[in-house]
């Protein structure tokens, strides 16, 4: 199996180099053999490393522990699935998966878009491999999976026990995929701007594709904040470790592109801005995934340092010269061909939601990389911790917020005051009543106008569905349901939009009512005592010890009262696995009672059965899982199939009009 | 098709609305200004080895550190549930006092690298109020349960 996988990466990366040169030369030369030659390269290099990845997977279901990658990561006493999820647990094996998911994604564009962007695709298949040839190289070079052990070990080590989570087999690879099919937008956006072909005829392409890995990563990052929540234990889903801050970057930047695009679509506008949040959000999607191998931020997630890490560098360095470079040669053919007219115009409005966006991403830039500023320019060496992202990141969201509030009923070039006024009456009532209840009721302040202007967008945005709703009611005289179907199905880009924009609403209001009314307490207790938090009692049955095939588990048992009620019995846990007897990994014990989750940690314990337990209230947190949930719905509606509009069908069948066009 | 537009707007040339520019520059003060005051205020901290540590002792007083060393072994003192940790750490040479009293973090051991952050005094302690390991290993097999393994 792993002569079989290098074989494979070894083949795959002279396939890789082949196929830049076919793509290049047959586009130059218009040898549309050789055009058809490079495109099968790439269809034989997804071949080949999927090939790659199913011998390392055979080679982990095998317990095959001559494979030093497998022997480190794998052991005989773990169940199937985290053997298998294992592949992805290192650093050759998840470059292995990142190359996997770039090559078959950039495989499957390529056939899908093999009719409609001829003059395109042999410069985005050229870029496509660049980059394969880049991580092929890494794998086959450096940092190869499938190198062997001199002495195959009885049993391997096991997987670092933090892994050992049904959390952890969903968030590394989705990540991971994330990141990787950014290739394939930033592809066609560099074959745009090295073929010239700047007009709007392959925006329609790139957004899907833009907007599939903006999908992944997003669900990759909800999934990353589900199991931090749940085994981390300090009672919070984001942390503001540099490791997630760079995975939420080329999110960011992701966001304000698939938003700045529809400004291109329609008016023409923000083309170089458009080509450099892609190329921003490519860069740091290559950034995220270096970094984390580099060891130079310290992080929780610090993954082995190596030598990887240089070679990342240089080829982000590559990538940034250039893009920057191709961007500024194409400058005179990149002018927008309208200017905006008016501050309440739709395009200015997706405009600042733009630099919000980006704003937020440079600040959490800026604060992630922080250390190494100030050591360059300062000489000392200052870190800044979740205070700075709370207080600067914050602020610019709620604004975001309320930008989401108006934005949706803002007009094209200009909007009419007074339609604007009446649309936005009543949700601004509800809002104030909102913010107006929220103070009188809580202490703080800024959550109550922060659920002020979270209640303005949700019911401008309800209102928009219903506007949508009634109008087609006029017209077509259809029941609710079937109009409400109708008009996501007809306008999907636009209602699924919402919905995605109802989920953003749906964790907003979860993030602000756990960070503002967060409760934490820490009880010293001995079985049958109790301790108070809030509203809650809880009382402390006792310890449990059991052994599983691969651990030991201590758990501590508690009852929770809400009130006199009671409402409850939650395990918190702490596993000992083998090979792992010093880093006992917790998993808490949360117990959803009406809307607030009490969130029980076991701290430290001794022999006579007492504990020190940290508990949390954690209200509306369910919140963001549902939101997560809507989420993932929302965007789904955003790839229903569409009908092509009549001129890009038109141009598509006859090549040569869009040409003169 | 962009040809035409181009020549239609040659004739009726719109001007940009500058009060979009204004807004755009708020926003950047707005960001620039909350960056500035984030970084004067609590929010940073003096990213130090226990080493240069002592030797600032003086100027950083008083303020937020975050400290990396590695743990000194035997020198965890756990005492009960529910009372504060203390232990050593250590770059070698310079050993600094750490007082702790949170949840510790799953691979915190003896000679286990760490960060920790909390108020400095320069009587010679520090009370953190968080700590973070930093394995360099995190995500493999730890040299020691390899040996095991492969022993």
């Amino acid at each position: 199996m792993a002569q079989l996988g290098s074989g494979a990466l070894i083949l795959a990366l002279i396939l890789a180099v082949y196929g830049i040169g076919a793509s290049i030369v047959g586009a130059r030369r218009r040898v549309p053999e050789l055009l058809e030659s490079g495109f099968r390269a790439t269809y034989g290099i997804a071949f080949l490393i999927t090939l790659a990845v199913f011998a390392l997977v055979v080679s982990f279901v095998r317990h095959d522990f001559r494979l030093a990658y497998v022997a480190a990561r794998s052991s005989r006493d773990m169940p199937l699935q985290y053997v298998i999820s294992a592949f992805y647990g290192g650093q050759e094996g998840s470059l292995l998966f990142w190359a996997m998911v770039a090559s078959v994604l950039g495989a499957v564009a390529l056939y899908m878009h093999r009719h409609s962007d001829r003059l395109l695709l042999p410069y985005m298949n050229a870029t496509l491999l660049s980059i394969l040839t880049f991580l092929l190289l890494v794998l086959t070079v450096v940092s190869s999976p499938f190198r062997l052990l001199p002495v195959a070990p009885r049993d391997g080590a096991g997987l670092n026990p933090l892994l050992r989570d049904p959390g952890m087999m969903a968030h590394p690879p989705l990540l991971l995929a994330g990141y990787a099919s950014f290739s394939v937008p930033f592809a066609f956006g560099m074959a745009a701007l090295i073929t010239g072909r700047l007009g709007s005829d392959w925006l329609r392409a790139i957004r899907r594709w833009a907007l599939l890995s903006w999908a992944i990563l997003g669900m990759g990052l909800l999934v990353g904040a589900w199991w931090a929540y749940h085994v981390l234990g300090w009672g919070g889903y984001w942390g503001w470790d540099p490791v997630e801050n760079l995975a939420l970057l080329p999110w960011l930047t992701g966001t304000a592109f698939l938003h700045s695009i529809i400004v291109q679509e329609r008016r023409g506008m923000l083309k170089v801005w458009n080509l450099a949040l892609l190329l921003a959000t490519f860069a740091l999607s290559i950034y995220g995934t270096f970094i984390v191998r580099s060891g130079i931020l310290s992080s929780v997630h610090a993954f082995a340092t190596s030598d990887v890490g240089h070679w990342f560098l240089v080829y982000l360095a590559l990538v940034l010269v250039v893009g920057v470079g191709l961007l500024v040669y194409r400058l005179p053919g990149l002018q927008s061909e309208r200017r905006i007219e008016s501050v309440s115009s739709r395009e200015a409005g997706f405009l600042f939601n733009n630099l919000l966006l980006t704003a937020i991403a440079f600040a959490v830039f800026w604060g992630t990389n922080f250390v190494l500023f100030s050591e360059l320019f300062w000489g000392t060496r200052v870190s800044v911790g979740p205070p700075f992202y709370n207080q600067v990141v914050g602020p610019l969201l709620l604004v975001l917020l309320g930008l989401l509030a108006v934005g949706p009923l803002l007009s094209w070039r200009r909007t009419e005051m007074p339609l604007l006024v009446r649309h936005l009456r009543w949700p601004l009532v509800a809002g104030i009543v909102v913010t107006i209840l929220g103070i009188v009721l809580f202490e703080r302040a800024w959550a109550a106008v922060a659920f002020g202007v979270v209640t303005v967008a949700t019911v401008v945005t309800l209102q928009e569905f219903w506007r949508g709703m009634a109008a087609r009611r006029r017209m077509t005289r259809e029941n609710v349901a079937v109009a409400a179907w109708r008009l996501l199905q007809r306008n999907n880009r636009r209602y699924g939009g919402y919905i995605v924009h109802l989920a953003t609403l749906l964790m907003a209001v979860g993030v602000i009512a756990s960070n503002a009314f967060q409760v934490e307490r820490q009880f010293v207790l001995r079985p049958g005592e109790q301790g108070h938090i809030g509203p809650y009692t809880v009382v402390y049955r006792g310890l449990d010890d059991r052994r599983t095939r691969d651990a030991e588990i201590v758990s501590a048992i508690v009852d929770v009262y809400r009130g006199n009620r009671f409402a409850g019995t939650v395990e918190s846990h702490r596993y000992f696995y083998r090979n792992y007897e010093d880093q006992p990994t917790a998993r808490m014990g949360i117990m959803l009672v009406g809307m607030d989750d009490v969130y029980v940690v076991l701290d430290r314990w001794q022999d006579d059965g007492t504990v020190s337990l940290r508990v949390y209230i954690n209200p509306l947190v369910i919140w963001i899982w549902v939101g997560a949930v809507v989420f993932v719905l929302g965007t789904l509606t955003l790839f229903w199939p569409q009908p092509v509009p009549a001129m890009v069908r038109v141009t598509r069948t006859l090549p040569g009009l869009a040409r003169e066009a | 098709m962009s040809s035409a537009v181009a020549t239609g707007q040659r004739v009726k040339r719109v001007r940009m609305d500058v009060r979009v520019l204004g807004i755009a520059l708020v926003i950047a003060a707005a960001v620039g200004y909350l960056m500035y005051t984030g970084l004067e205020g609590t929010a940073a901290s003096y990213f130090v080895t226990v080493g240069e540590l002592q030797e600032r002792s003086i100027e950083v007083d008083g303020r937020r550190v975050r400290v990396g060393g590695e743990v000194v072994p035997g020198s965890i003192v756990y005492g009960g549930p529910g009372e504060p940790i203390h232990f050593q750490i250590s770059d070698g040479s310079a050993v600094l006092e750490v007082t702790y009293s949170g949840v510790l973090p799953d691979i915190f051991t003896d000679g286990r690298y760490v960060i920790v952050e909390g108020l400095y005094r320069a009587s010679g302690s520090i009370t953190a109020d968080t700590v973070l390991t930093q394995c360099p290993s995190r995500f493999e097999a730890t040299p020691q349960a390899a040996t095991n393994a492969t022993g």
